[in-house]
């Protein structure tokens, strides 16, 4: 096969998959009822209606709110843990790194289960607090107390773009300043952070953008007293009026990709602008840490208080709920605890199901997606040819439609295309709507693979006389095999956790553990929901422990 | 054996047109050294005979063989081409042992196993490293590395092989190993090679021919005595081997000899200018070709000896008058003070 056939191959699939959704829901948007009825006609009716909704406006002006409150917590929280663990001796810096990436790993839904059981009104931590004070400090069920969460839990992002930006940034540029006669805090103030300012700036635009991707946190926190963002507006949508309203779905999408669209292209010009800098290495000299004396147990209680908030008191409530019958005033735990909610669940086949399902998208799924993501950063590596941008534009699209929409999206697909349909509830609609959703994520660790082949490995095997596909079946891959290896855990980390994509497809026979836990939480299973949560971050758990083990980095 | 032949080729990386129109004639059976500072274009002209640049303009060919032709919008992949390539950096293949890497293009092109085997044992032994086949690359040395790089591009007996700068990744001492080993192996084997360089030494030593670049067009070409001995341009004189420079007037300038002014005296040498008297000249001469003196005498400056260095084998000698710095080679250091320097009127070419 000439490589010109395996370009228009794999690019040719690839438009269509990440076309066909969107172009389908804009479709969508504009008939007057769903594609499927034969009443159906074209016209604005669907938007006239959505737009004149009061709760749509509501929705948009809380999904706004949220996105900017947890940007504000989230971006300078993150840029100063950043400093603390790249540039200071705070102790237990090699260990505290896999702990802080912890909450980008843990599916949001099992974050906020974790909190309602935790610290809800009647969680163990507010049942304790009030047995001590004789009062509950804190209301979970408010928009504050969700923007703090969704701030707290999103430091992780902010902290990964600001540390990479100063680990690049090179040491010789603070010591110069040092030796010029700046002190260590003046350095900070005068070099490295306006060096880095357009990293933190592009972290601040990702978790604005991140804020309107919420959905597990707004759904599960913001119910109780009816707090809709955008995403919940849409999923209660469904149901509102009973029969399928899919033109009025479609205009919600229409409009959350109308917003998240410009996000995602301001990203891609901020992370250039952020890269501008990283060039200028330094020769990876290690550097004397700045010294925090006095500090450095504060900075460390600090990092462990935030991790205890983000991290501890979730999991370990999610967990404990698992293992007991019930808790509340006057209740001991040891007289409660019980394995009965693991054993429950086998009881379910669906739960069975959803469990297997769950570990087979993430290893054997993973395995294809990262082949997919390898086919296509290969079809355009080392091509010198303007068609290369239309794999960076085909990228950005999926990264705007948050997984929820993209599950929708495809399901539509499935209904639309009559030969698709009876893969719509087997795996392979899950697996499909998974390798969409993340193809900006997956390309961008597969392409970092790649950068690091030395263009003359394959120049030399093509003046040896090797044409473009041999070179890369001979050279590239083998090169790039092991971080083939480590982008399949990665993806795998990914795709166990992943719980929005999946909801809209979610039936007999394309259950995973995150769409069943949304659906298991609508009907007040809570007993199951915290065993399954369990598992689903025991397997995240045991992904991350390998990871580690094995040096993967754990960001793209 | 053919000859390969380079005709007017043009080629722009970005905005930056970094050949203008270089023709080269490679014979069968000679090596011509490409040579150049950097950013003259010899690396991109070498990628291009190679098939891993598109010029824009002209033609490469090797006999009747069209490698590249603009004007019939003719271009063979760098596959295609069956040349011998050496990377600066080796290139080797690091997933791959010694055997596998220099077997490689002869996997490619469809030799059995048995026949792979014997060749490139016999090209290993050639090159001495017969006992490494099963090696990895980074378990080798730089300088084993460059002999493997070397065996993989001749392995399958090319017609042209291209090296670009093979030996500038080598520390000095074994670079001069490097280089008379490699002048052995070519002369041996009879190949026709284009041997890419920025240093001058390495070119004259390696090379029956020199094409030297500037600003991607051809400065001079010629033998290497030729060049360092008759070199037509300024940037020839100035590139070739090291050198003084003196900028003065020129007093005189007919058949073929011309005069150069500097304070007040008279410096005869060989015209290479076409310039009439009168205007600004500049006279190069070799270091080595500059004599001192006790006494005054004809094309002899008076000059002051700033400092006597010791190189091992001889001195170096600096001498100084206003702005005007020459340097000088002596068996001896001489006394520090005023000293009369020689620039010999058969040595001196006034640009």
């Amino acid at each position: 096969m000439p490589i010109v056939a395996y370009r228009l191959l794999v690019l040719g699939v690839t438009t269509l998959a990440v076309v066909a959704p969107l172009s389908l829901v804009i479709y969508q948007s504009f008939l007057t009822a769903p594609f499927f009825d034969p009443t159906a006609k074209a016209g604005f009716l669907a938007y006239s209606f959505v737009f004149a909704d009061p709760d749509f406006w509501q929705a948009f002006w809380t999904t706004i709110t949220i996105a900017g409150g947890m940007a504000a917590i989230a971006v300078p929280l993150g840029a100063l843990l950043a400093f603390l663990m790249v540039r200071t001796d705070v102790p237990g810096r090699e260990y505290l790194e896999p702990l802080i990436l912890i909450p980008i790993f843990v599916s949001a839904v099992v974050i906020a289960f974790g909190y309602v059981v935790a610290i809800g009104p009647v969680g163990i931590f507010s049942t304790l607090a009030k047995d001590l004070l004789g009062f509950v400090p804190w209301n979970l069920y408010s928009l504050l107390a969700l923007i703090v969460i969704a701030g707290l839990t999103h430091v992780p992002h902010v902290y990964l773009y600001s540390a990479a930006a100063l680990r690049g940034l090179s040491t010789d540029l603070e010591e110069a300043a040092r030796v010029s006669g700046a002190n260590p805090f003046r350095v900070a103030i005068n070099v490295s952070l306006p060096m880095i300012l357009p990293a933190i700036l592009f972290a601040g635009v990702l978790v604005f953008f991140l804020g309107f991707e919420l959905f597990g946190l707004p759904l599960v926190l913001g119910d109780p007293q009816d707090v809709l963002v955008l995403s919940t507006y849409l999923y209660k949508l469904t149901n509102k009026l009973g029969v399928p309203s899919y033109q009025l779905m479609a205009v919600v999408v229409v409009a959350i990709i109308a917003i998240t669209a410009p996000l995602v292209f301001m990203q891609r010009l901020l992370l250039r602008q952020a890269q501008r800098y990283v060039s200028v290495r330094g020769k990876g000299l290690k550097t004397q840490p700045l010294r925090l004396h006095g500090w450095r147990w504060f900075a460390f209680g600090a990092i462990m208080l935030w991790l205890f908030v983000t991290v501890v008191v979730p999991l370990f409530g999610i967990t404990l709920r698992s293992f007991v019958v019930t808790w509340g005033e006057g209740v001991r735990l040891l007289n409660v605890l019980t394995l009965d909610h693991y054993r429950e669940l086998t009881d379910y086949p669906n739960v069975i199901r959803g469990i297997l399902n769950t570990l087979g998208i993430g290893v054997i799924g993973g395995a294809i997606a990262v082949a997919w993501y390898t086919a296509i950063a290969l079809a355009v590596h080392r091509w010198n040819s303007g068609w290369t941008r239309l794999v960076d534009y085909l990228v950005m699209v999926p990264r705007a439609m948050p997984g929820l929409i993209a599950g929708l999206a495809l399901l539509w697909v499935f209904l639309f295309v009559p030969f698709l349909s009876p893969l719509k509830s087997t795996m392979v609609s899950i697996w499909l709507a998974y390798t969409i959703v993340w193809l900006a994520y997956g390309m961008r660790l597969v392409s970092g693979t790649l950068l690091q082949v030395a263009p003359e490995l394959e120049e030399a095997a093509r003046t040896a006389g090797a044409n473009d596909l041999r070179v890369k079946r001979d050279v590239t891959v083998p090169l790039i095999k092991y971080g083939m290896l480590a982008s399949w855990l990665l993806i795998f980390l990914i795709f166990v956790r992943e719980y929005s994509t999946g909801i809209y497809l979610l039936g007999p026979g394309t259950e995973v553990i995150g769409s069943l836990l949304v659906s298991l939480w609508g009907t007040g299973a809570i007993d199951l929901v915290s065993a399954l949560s369990v598992v689903n971050v025991v397997m995240i758990g045991v992904g991350l422990a390998v990871a580690v083990r094995l040096g993967v980095r754990l960001h793209g | 054996m053919v000859d390969l032949t380079v005709k007017d080729v043009a080629l722009r990386l970005g905005e930056n047109e970094i050949l203008k129109g270089v023709s080269v004639v490679v014979p069968a059976g000679q090596v011509v050294a490409l040579l150049g500072p950097s950013g003259s274009g010899k690396t991109t002209l070498l990628r291009a005979i190679a098939g891993l640049e598109t010029p824009f303009r002209g033609s490469i060919a090797i006999g009747d063989r069209v490698f590249f032709d603009a004007a019939r919008g003719v271009e063979l992949p760098a596959e295609q081409r069956g040349l011998g390539l050496v990377f600066q950096s080796y290139a080797l293949w690091p997933h791959r042992t010694v055997f596998d890497n220099v077997g490689y293009g002869l996997k490619l092109r469809g030799v059995s196993a048995e026949k792979i085997k014997t060749r490139v044992g016999k090209t290993l032994s050639q090159i001495g490293l017969g006992h490494l086949a099963e090696r990895y690359p980074h378990q080798l040395s730089g300088g084993q590395q460059q002999r493997v790089a070397i065996a993989r591009a001749l392995v399958y007996e090319p017609p042209v092989i291209l090296l670009d700068e093979p030996l500038s990744n080598l520390d000095a001492k074994l670079r001069e190993e490097a280089r008379a080993w490699l002048r052995t192996l070519i002369v041996t084997l009879g190949l026709s090679a284009i041997h890419v360089t920025h240093d001058q030494v390495e070119a004259m030593a390696i090379a029956d021919r020199i094409v030297l670049l500037d600003a991607g067009l051809i400065a001079q070409e010629g033998a290497p005595t030729a060049l360092y001995n008759e070199p037509a341009t300024l940037f020839a004189a100035e590139f070739m081997g090291s050198n003084n420079r003196l900028d003065g007037k020129l007093a005189e300038n007919s058949g073929g000899r011309a005069t150069l002014e500097l304070f007040g005296e008279r410096l005869f040498g060989i015209s290479r200018t076409k310039a009439a008297p009168g205007g600004k000249a500049t006279g190069i001469i070799r270091i080595e070709r500059v004599r001192c003196s006790s006494t005054p005498g004809p094309n002899r400056l008076k000059m002051e000896l700033k400092a006597p260095m010791y190189l091992g084998e001889r001195w170096e000698l600096v001498f100084a008058r206003d702005t005007l710095s020459v340097r000088a080679y002596a068996s001896a250091p001489l006394e520090p003070g005023e000293h009369y320097v020689e620039f010999p009127s058969e040595a001196l070419w006034v640009f």
